[in-house]
């Protein structure tokens, strides 16, 4: 989908066309539940988190700029959203990594297995913090540059570029160990 | 990884598919996500609309109540008008003494009048 056909759904959106804006979410469902997932750490509090950013946007529509890409001004808003429900929270709080989980493992070579690498990783993008996660994954997951990152999470892009190098190094030791086991 | 690899512009493939699949809801799961974004959306634009009505539907109903009560209010003091005798034309109407017993009797007798007396001159109307 091209920029221009992402205008044009904005706009028929803004004139009150519910299909349009169905193919909006439809286009960012999966993008933003994994955005919020990695900052909140939990895939239920993820979608609501999700779906509190489709509903914010769809508030703020009006103020996008058509000449921008629409994903980086909709994950910028999905993340806030994510980001104000992890504050919100008052009792839950981010478990710490499991030690028995940072150890190596079986090979990734059935279902339940990648499972469990999912799990190892999930534990240890808890880890991060919390922008350092965000922006390893909305580079290395969702493949947004450097530059959009910093407009998303409001920080320069030079300060991405660290979060990104630390993260990765973080996660690409896991990976490396879980591969070696 | 090497620290050039890290600082890489590009994304890290192998890195970012174990990512997705850790982050990755069921796949399944996507239609009842959507589904579920666009019932918040139809309920927001429901709430958006009913209010306006509610607002002119109360206002309409304070309207109406407000009409009744003007308009009860109104009648009582147009009947309590109707009911209450003119006023005297002159001064000497007004102190003439008006017929019926207990005034007549008040203003004829030779003697004191006893407190009956005064009290139904009083009271009754003239």
């Amino acid at each position: 989908m091209g920029s221009g056909d992402e205008a044009s759904l904005v706009a028929q959106t803004l004139a009150g066309d519910r299909t349009a804006f169905g193919h909006l979410v439809e286009r960012y469902a999966g993008q933003a539940r994994r955005v919020a997932h990695a900052v909140l750490g939990d895939a239920d509090e993820a979608d609501d988190a999700a779906q509190d950013g489709f509903l914010s946007a769809l508030v703020k529509l009006a103020q996008y700029d058509a000449r921008r890409p629409f994903g980086p001004w909709l994950m910028r808003i999905v993340a806030n959203a994510a980001t104000d429900r992890r504050r919100r929270r008052h009792v839950r709080r981010a478990e710490p990594l499991d030690p028995a989980l940072v150890g190596g493992g079986p090979r990734p070579d059935t279902e339940a297995v990648r499972s469990e690498l999912g799990e190892r990783l999930r534990a240890a993008l808890a880890e991060l913090p919390e922008r350092r996660r965000t922006a390893v994954v909305l580079f290395d997951v969702e493949g947004y540059s450097h530059a959009e990152i910093a407009g998303i999470l409001g920080i320069p892009e030079g300060t991405v570029r660290s979060e990104v190098f630390h993260g990765r190094r973080s996660l690409r030791a896991l990976l490396a160990d879980w591969k070696g086991a | 990884m090497t620290d050039e690899r890290m600082f890489d512009h590009r994304p890290d493939p192998e890195l970012g598919a174990a990512l997705r699949a850790a982050l990755e809801p069921p796949k399944d799961d996507q239609a009842r996500f959507v589904a579920r974004v666009m019932a918040r959306y139809d309920a927001a634009l429901e709430r958006a609309a009913v209010p306006t009505w509610e607002v002119l539907a109360s206002w309409s109903r304070r309207g109406i109540t407000a009409a009744a009560a003007a308009a009860v209010l109104a009648g009582l003091l147009l009947g309590r008008a109707l009911q209450s005798p003119a006023a005297p034309e002159t001064i000497d109407a007004a102190m003439a003494p008006a017929s019926g017993p207990g005034l007549a009797a008040l203003v004829t007798a030779a003697d004191p009048p006893d407190a009956s007396v005064v009290f139904t001159s009083l009271v009754e109307p003239q």
